[in-house]
């Protein structure tokens, strides 16, 4: 027998496939109309394509430059990573659990980068950079993405220690001999890992597809690949711009499934 | 010295006798200036002794025992070890065996690995490690389950990781912080039977913090009573029992019956007594060492299953007359209360004997013998740290 709750749910059901279908439709539609607007055989971006071929594929991935701006996006998105990896999980661990005056503050800090507007941090990181003569190389802006998603992995491997990590393990470990690196493996590691997983995936995403920081520390050997995308609309106006976009779309649909697979219930932390 | 360079003590040391002699001496604690948690506790944990820490919540038992093990830092005082103050040292360079409650296993490592894991962080090589693991889980039973996961064991195969994973590494003292609150009664006493079990088999001194009187009593050789941050009495649970010190003790290990009454004169280590009612008897010496002077009002604790119920012929060293106000039959004994000495006393008379029973509104004559009753001191309130000396 259904709840009088259920049943008062089933009664909206069809209000709320009225409002999210066109919400969904709106979100999706233009996403996947990419992918056969790359397969066009003709050299203008339209819909429907001009006849089914690969050769926006073929220019995109014979174009040195359009490569060599994908695997820079990967190497900053590997550095960003890197760094958030080491400080979001090193807040995260050292604020577990913690209270004392001024968390608010430090947690306000760690969060920043998230709301402060981009343009903003942009001009900073680009003032900063100059002033110290380190502009224009893909190392600066996987330092700036690396503050920029060290938020992620913070509040991923936070949330993991919360509900995987049992204070009295610290102590049954350290009463068992163990030291800080060993309390850190035995006992932080296992229960923060699949946060740090999840939190990682998520900052190479958002790095991945960064424009407005990317935009401002730009060089003329370091410019991302959405970066490239954006300039080639505006100039540009090739499918090879649809074929990098499918890569994208690629990108974030294994970001999801990754993020399904990691985030799926360990019923042995707890 | 570092303390960094320092080792957890070495697993090679000899440990005759079950374990070290661990003295706790005039431990102080206090979290916010001028109040504190624990005060003047002292006390000594014998090789092969399982000696209790018990009161009610708050009473800083567990504080008590965070301090021996490391959690927490004593604001004064001394924790030895075989004559060595441990007290500066963090926990993991202690050597004590702690079981918490809950147990917290290691929840992604096998029973094995949990085991091992002291011999691991020890530097045991790994053949080493893994016989003296073996070695201990066949000691606790549970041999046949070292490759399972924790989450897969029932709550009593659980315990007895705990006490293997505590014990493999051959301890100076096992420390237990109420294994035991969390579950219910029939389960309890299972655990407490395998507890002492274990202690016997492998001979190690255990310290035990409880708020449960009755686990404390079946449990223990000495039971430390704790209450507001100091140790109220320490003893055997018989001597606890028989004769308490202050009426804590008395009404926290039991029911007993409190009496008022004045002091008439003392004979060696009992007292003459005159009731408020103006009958006369007699009591232990209260515990505190105070002696009391002729005149003096005192307490007087006394059990209900203390008190006979005298027939026309027998004859006792205290003896008074109650008028039966009413009973419960309980099975194994039954309980009646009494309008006696001016108040209401509790009397539990045993064997159940239907035939016997007492109907309310008959005259009885009840009595005691001079240890059965225990005249009750209040303990004095030690110095304040900061104004000693």
């Amino acid at each position: 027998m259904a709840s009088p709750d259920r049943a008062h749910g089933r009664r909206f059901y069809p209000l709320m496939v009225a409002a999210c279908v066109p919400v969904l439709a709106f979100l999706v539609l233009p996403t996947l109309v990419i992918v056969p607007m790359a397969l066009t055989a003709g050299d203008l971006i339209v819909f429907p394509p001009q006849g089914i071929s690969g050769h926006a594929f073929a220019d995109y991935l014979g174009d040195q430059q359009w490569m060599q701006s994908t695997k820079l996006s990967f190497e900053v998105a590997v550095l960003a990573v890197a760094i958030a990896a080491l400080a979001g999980t090193s807040a995260a661990v050292a604020l577990h659990g913690k209270r004392f005056p001024g968390r608010g503050a430090v947690t306000g800090l760690i969060l920043a980068p998230i709301v402060v507007p981009l343009v903003v941090l942009g001009l900073g990181d680009y003032l900063l950079f100059a002033a110290l003569g380190v502009l224009g190389g893909w190392a600066g802006i996987g330092v700036a993405h690396g503050v920029l998603v060290t938020p992620y992995v913070y509040i991923s491997v936070a949330t993991s220690l919360a509900a995987g990590l049992n204070p009295a393990l610290v102590r049954s470990a350290r009463s068992l001999g163990a030291r800080p690196t060993s309390v850190f493996r035995h006992v932080y590691w296992p229960a923060l890992r699949p946060g740090l997983c999840a939190g990682a995936v998520l900052a190479f995403a958002v790095s991945f597809d960064e424009v407005v920081l990317a935009w401002f520390l730009q060089g003329p050997q370091s410019t991302t690949l959405p970066v490239r995308m954006f300039t080639a609309v505006q100039f540009e106006l090739t499918p090879k711009i649809m074929a990098s976009a499918s890569l994208f779309i690629g990108l974030a649909t294994l970001t999801l499934l990754a993020q399904a697979l990691i985030a799926r219930p360990r019923r042995d932390l707890v | 010295m570092t303390v960094a360079a320092q080792q957890p003590a070495p697993v090679t040391t000899p440990n005759a006798g079950g374990g070290r002699r661990v003295v706790v001496h005039d431990v102080w604690k206090s979290y916010t200036p001028g109040t504190y948690a624990v005060r003047n506790v002292g006390f000594a944990l014998e090789p092969g002794e399982f000696l209790t820490l018990l009161g009610p919540s708050g009473s800083g038992k567990t504080t008590t025992l965070m301090m021996i093990a490391g959690f927490e830092t004593p604001s004064r005082g001394e924790i030895r070890v075989n004559g060595i103050d441990v007290a500066g040292l963090p926990p993991e360079l202690r050597n004590f065996g702690i079981v918490f409650q809950g147990y917290a296993l290691f929840p992604h490592k096998s029973v094995l690995h949990n085991v091992e894991f002291a011999l691991l962080m020890r530097g045991v090589a790994r053949r080493e490690r893994r016989r003296r693991a073996l070695d201990m889980l066949d000691k606790v039973g549970l041999a046949g389950l070292a490759a399972r996961r924790p989450r897969e064991l029932s709550g009593g195969q659980q315990q007895r990781v705990a006490l293997a994973r505590a014990l493999v590494f051959e301890p100076d003292a096992l420390l237990l912080d109420e294994p035991l609150g969390a579950l219910d009664r029939k389960l309890r006493e299972t655990l407490q039977a395998e507890i002492k079990e274990i202690q016997r088999r492998v001979g190690i001194s255990i310290l035990y913090v409880t708020h449960d009187q009755d686990e404390a009593m079946t449990m223990s050789d000495r039971i430390a009573v704790m209450n507001d941050g100091r140790i109220v009495q320490i003893g055997t649970p018989a001597e606890l029992y028989l004769h308490p010190a202050t009426p804590f003790v008395a009404d926290f290990l039991g029911e007993t019956n409190l009496l008022t009454a004045t002091c008439l004169g003392t004979d060696g280590g009992h007292v003459r007594l005159r009731f408020a009612d103006g009958a006369i008897g007699w009591a232990a010496a209260a515990r505190d060492g105070v002696a009391r002077r002729i005149g003096d009002s005192v307490t007087v604790a006394i059990r209900p299953e203390r008190i006979r119920v005298l027939r026309r012929t027998d004859s006792t060293e205290t003896m008074i007359d109650g008028t039966v106000g009413g009973g419960t039959f309980l099975g194994r004994h039954a309980r009646y209360v009494v309008a006696a000495l001016g108040g209401r006393l509790v009397v539990s008379v045993g064997g159940g004997d239907p035939d016997s029973a007492l109907d309310a509104g008959t005259i009885v004559r009840l009595g005691w013998s001079r240890d059965d009753a225990q005249i009750l001191g209040e303990p004095e309130a030690p110095p304040e740290p900061d104004q000693r000396r």
